[in-house]
């Protein structure tokens, strides 16, 4: 037959049995092959079983019922044999319960204790040992050999000790987590948490977990079970890491202490905004205000970038980076850390006199000496002239924060100090800042002005002053001697919702303005009844507007509040960090998380609350969050008082307290 | 067929056969699996109660098992009321009244109350079984999406599991026992118990239990009863031979038989929820000292049941009889170690 005849007659056979005239069951009986839906149901089997050996089921005895809020679970979980004499590696979300007692099983019915070696707390994964030989170590996929849309099949051996449990799906997508992991549409879950990610030919491409690109916990992504997104850790990667872990030496992730203006991982510009003090990225020199341009090699164009390429680098890796300073580029290297340290600065334990404007710089006179500090036991006393730091000379008060500003507590120095004609330098050793309140601290005198030099234009007493920007006014207190030819300190009274409680304020602040040398101002919400978020600015320019008018130090700007308006202040403080250098408030918890301490923003906080008090509670936890972040604060619970704005003594502590915001 | 081998020569017909079968493996495989589906689709039926408490949805799945209108699902709140609402794959309404139940098996029979029908139906001696891989379809008419005459919804995926749910006690609130398979799909959902889990080719596997929670993963499964299982009780309901069974002895809550001072061994302080189960002292002439335990070892498997914690330790010695096996596997140190003994007559102090 012709070729063509041929041709013709397939044809026409073909349509005849799309048109059903031919029973095709016959045909395809005849030849016994089986449909693709079949040859793919015996791949996944037989992948399975290729794999399967590696696959080991871990139990658990013993351990915490509870991690948080999540009720562990003590069901059996999965590993994968690492090398043959019986490292495995499974999920950390396994072992949250600080379990006592691990054993590893085969499906054979071999059954091993298991010692717990290290964690990688980056990837989320654990090393456990057996002794044991001759197992069969998976096999791992060489990671640019993974391809998105290839099927994934994912194993565990929580039902049965025997048969492995599988879910199939596909490889959604790669370097996920910044660049941890695989993504699948397999259902990933507790019941097969530790277990490989095996691709079509029976290799494991990765090792399941439980993974979030937001949180860093053993726990953290666990609600995303069987939702169609799951997360392995790529073999490949596991081996690398290998001799790591067996060292015993739990992984962390790297940081290395930059902050960007803002927190969007989209964010164009990669200006670094704050350097924490003592950081990696501190010691490889970078600045605020440096551009950061590669790290690991990876160009950055976005803060999301940054993350992604130190998503896989650990505590201790030392990391290459470029950053530069305008047309200045450097290449250098950096040892990323585990932690980063709050910033704390050391504290010598002296007040300064606050000279007149026009006094000649010739160093710090000491004005007060703490008791028990290191310029006590230095044998520093009051009318000293602490003239140089550290063989560095200091001509002033802020010349010598400078210098003391770098300096951690319990770092030993020196200091040089003049008392008459007597020249000393002595050694000692930095603290912590104190929290004691010198009671009898004599307040600086003041001298009223010469008669001639007095401004008329320049109110005194109390006051109403607008602000025509924002339609509305602040009120203000002067003291009648005002003396611009000294600086003054500034508090900023923000008043509780429903009440200005101006008249009650004047009265209790009055005499302590004039004692102390403060201004105070009064802004007023719009709406008495509560603060809006957006009259922070008006606040804000409200002191600015101040300072412009009269002479304040911009050491001792506070801020000062009651009940809402406290907590209403406590939010103005981290807003404006250039402005505002202090915080007593009463009766008030903070509303949202602070920042970091920062030599560039000094900030200190006066916290006072009535043991009747209902938010007692809340301003404890306030004042633990700034102990933890270092920032000097003084909690003072008053005995037998409930909800009500504080007592002339603790205001008057209060005051005296503002007036040393200035401590070094 | 006959005209086409007679008309052309041997070796065409084999080119020709080659050529039209990969041709028409596809259409092929697609007539043949619309045609199975067709299949499957006539023979299910869509099942409304008044169901239970207000905010419960009152609706289900079931497949046909006679041609005089038995219906099998799962038994649950839908059957509440003596009779329910089916539609069958043609859009008629019935009613059909509950015929029997089993809840051990979380199983229900229906009867159609309406006689001389001959309905499509399932022959349940044809059933098979599949293991973890195997590609599965399940038909329900899960969230009620089909009405009328519309076919059931159908998901695809794998058998994940075959298990047995019991097999961690206390981990899932169900009375049925036996295996059942996990589906790598969410077939679980309102409205589906009752439905069929089929292989590809549209062979019987299985029917689609409830909504499940597993209680220490806190994790949703989805599972269905093998036919296999089924079978037998179905039949006997049909029949009106069926008598439910009476509770199993060892269902009863917690029996407190043995101790572990029965053997000789004191265990550490329960303290924590989840003490383990160390061995404090081992009393002098008893059981445990001649099996040689000492003091530190950690019991770990009474007879190939993980003990967790020393509640559980005394849970399984609890459920022990006089002259059971008793293997215990324990841990010293970096070994594990199994010791093995007889359950003895407990003596009674007198």
């Amino acid at each position: 037959m012709s070729f063509l005849r041929i041709l013709a007659v397939s044809f026409f056979v073909t349509l005849l049995i799309n048109v059903g005239l031919i029973d095709t069951g016959t045909l395809v009986e005849a030849q016994e092959s089986p449909s693709l839906s079949e040859l793919e149901e015996r791949a996944f089997k037989q992948a399975v079983a290729l794999a399967e050996p590696s696959i080991v089921r871990i139990q658990t005895v013993g351990g915490l019922d509870r991690v948080g809020q999540i009720l562990t679970s003590t069901g059996p979980t999965t590993g994968l044999v690492l090398t043959s004499d019986g490292y495995i590696i499974s999920s950390a979300f396994n072992f949250i319960s600080k379990p006592a007692s691990v054993l590893v099983e085969f499906a054979d019915g071999r059954r091993f204790p298991a010692e717990v070696v290290a964690t990688d707390r980056s990837r989320m994964l654990t090393l456990l040992k057996i002794e044991a030989e001759n197992l069969q170590p998976a096999q791992a996929v060489p990671v640019d050999q993974i391809v998105v849309g290839q099927w994934g099949i994912a194993a565990g051996r929580t039902y049965s000790p025997e048969v492995p449990n599988v879910s199939i799906g596909i490889v959604s997508a790669l370097n996920r987590v910044w660049g941890k992991a695989i993504q699948t549409d397999a259902k990933v879950s507790p019941v097969n948490y530790g277990g490989p990610l095996i691709n079509i030919e029976g290799k494991v491409m990765g090792v399941l977990v439980p993974l979030s690109a937001s949180a860093n916990t053993e726990t953290a992504g666990v609600e995303w079970y069987d939702s169609g997104i799951g997360f392995a850790i790529p073999l490949e990667d596991v081996y690398e890491i290998l001799d790591r872990l067996k060292s015993g030496e739990d992984l962390h992730p790297g940081l290395m202490g930059v902050t960007f203006r803002r927190n969007d991982l989209t964010e164009g510009e990669m200006v670094i905004d704050m350097v924490r003090p003592d950081s990696p990225a501190y010691r490889a020199g970078m600045r605020p205000g440096d551009t950061l341009v590669s790290v690991d090699d990876i160009p950055l164009t976005r803060v999301g970038h940054l993350r992604y390429a130190l998503g896989t680098h650990y505590a201790g890796d030392v990391v290459p980076v470029t950053f530069s300073k305008g047309d200045q580029k450097t290449e250098t290297t950096m040892t990323l850390v585990q932690t980063l340290i709050p910033y704390e600065s050391g504290f010598l334990g002296i007040l300064p006199q606050r000279a007149e404007n026009s006094a000649p710089k010739t160093g710090v006179h000491v004005r007060y000496v703490y008791t028990e500090s290191a310029a006590e036991s230095a044998g520093i006393k009051k009318d000293d002239r602490i003239v140089a730091f550290q063989g560095e000379p200091v001509t002033d008060y802020e010349s010598l924060w400078k210098l003391i500003s770098r300096e951690r507590p319990e770092n030993k120095v020196s200091v040089t100090f003049e008392r008459g004609a007597l020249k000393e330098t002595v050694k000692l050793k930095l603290t912590a800042t104190t929290e004691e309140i010198p009671l009898d601290l004599l307040d600086e005198f003041i001298p009223p002005p010469p008669a001639d030099e007095v401004n008329e234009n320049l109110p005194t007493g109390f006051t109403t002053i607008p602000m025509e920007a924002h339609n509305h006014e602040y009120w203000a207190y002067i003291p009648a001697d005002y003396n611009p030819a000294y600086e003054y300190g500034l508090i900023v009274w923000i008043h509780p919702g429903g009440d200005t409680m101006e008249a009650s304020i004047a009265q209790d602040w009055q005499r302590f303005c004039d004692r102390r040398g403060i201004i105070m101002i009064g802004p007023k919400a719009a709406k008495i009844n509560s603060w809006n978020l957006n009259e922070a600015e008006f606040v804000k320019d409200s002191v600015l507007d101040i300072q412009s008018r009269y002479n304040i130090d911009s050491q001792r700007v506070g801020l000062h509040g009651y009940a809402s308006g406290g907590s209403f202040a406590l939010h103005l403080a981290f807003k404006y960090r250039d402005v505002f250098r202090a915080a007593a408030v009463a009766a008030a918890p903070i509303t949202e998380a602070p920042p970091e301490n920062d030599p560039e923003y000094r900030f200190q906080a006066y916290l006072t609350c009535g043991d009747e008090d209902a938010v007692l509670p809340k301003v404890d936890a306030t004042q633990k969050i700034f102990e933890a972040r270092k920032f000097p604060s003084v909690f003072q619970i008053i005995k037998g008082r409930g909800h009500t704005y504080p007592l002339s003594t603790t205001l008057e502590e209060m005051a005296i307290w503002f007036d040393t915001l200035d401590r070094i | 067929m006959n005209w086409v081998s007679a008309r052309l020569p041997h070796q065409t017909l084999c080119c020709l056969l080659a050529g039209v079968v990969s041709l028409s493996c596809a259409t092929a495989n697609a007539d043949d699996s619309q045609a199975a589906l067709s299949a499957i689709q006539s023979r299910m039926v869509k099942i409304f109660g008044a169901g239970g408490l207000r905010n419960l949805y009152s609706y289900s799945t079931g497949f046909l098992a006679s041609p005089d209108g038995h219906i099998v699902t799962v038994w649950s709140h839908v059957l509440d009321q003596d009779r329910v609402t089916v539609i069958l794959a043609n859009g008629r309404k019935e009613t059909a009244v509950v015929l029997g139940a089993e809840p051990q098996l979380d199983l229900a029979v229906l009867k159609i109350e309406r006689e001389g029908l001959q309905l499509p139906y399932f022959d349940l001696e044809k059933h098979t079984s599949g293991v973890p891989g195997t590609r599965v379809l399940a038909f329900s008419n899960m969230f009620k999406v089909a009405t009328g005459d519309e076919p059931l919804s159908i998901l695809h995926g794998v058998i994940a599991a075959k298990t047995k749910l019991t097999a961690r006690r206390g981990a899932y609130e169900v009375p049925y026992d036996g295996p059942v398979y996990i589906i790598d799909a969410i077939t679980n959902n309102p409205g589906a118990g009752g439905g069929l889990v089929t292989n590809v080719k549209g062979e019987l596997l299985a029917m689609i239990g409830k909504e499940l929670r597993n209680n220490e993963s806190n994790t949703w499964i989805n599972y269905a009863m093998p036919i296999s299982e089924l079978t037998p009780v179905i039949k006997q309901i049909m029949t009106g031979d069926y008598v439910s069974q009476e509770t199993k002895p060892d269902a009863e809550d917690n029996p407190l038989r043995y101790q572990p001072l029965d053997f000789g061994l004191l265990m550490i302080p329960d303290v924590v929820f989840r003490t383990p189960a160390y061995i404090e002292v081992v009393d002098a002439n008893s059981l445990a000292e001649e099996l040689k335990l000492k003091q530190g070892d950690l019991i770990l498997f009474v007879n190939d049941t993980l003990v967790q914690s020393c509640r559980e330790l005394r849970q399984e010695f609890g459920r022990l009889e006089a002259g059971d096996d008793l293997l215990l596997t324990i841990r010293r140190g970096d070994q594990l170690m199994t010791v093995e003994a007889r359950v003895p007559r407990k003596v009674t102090e007198e």
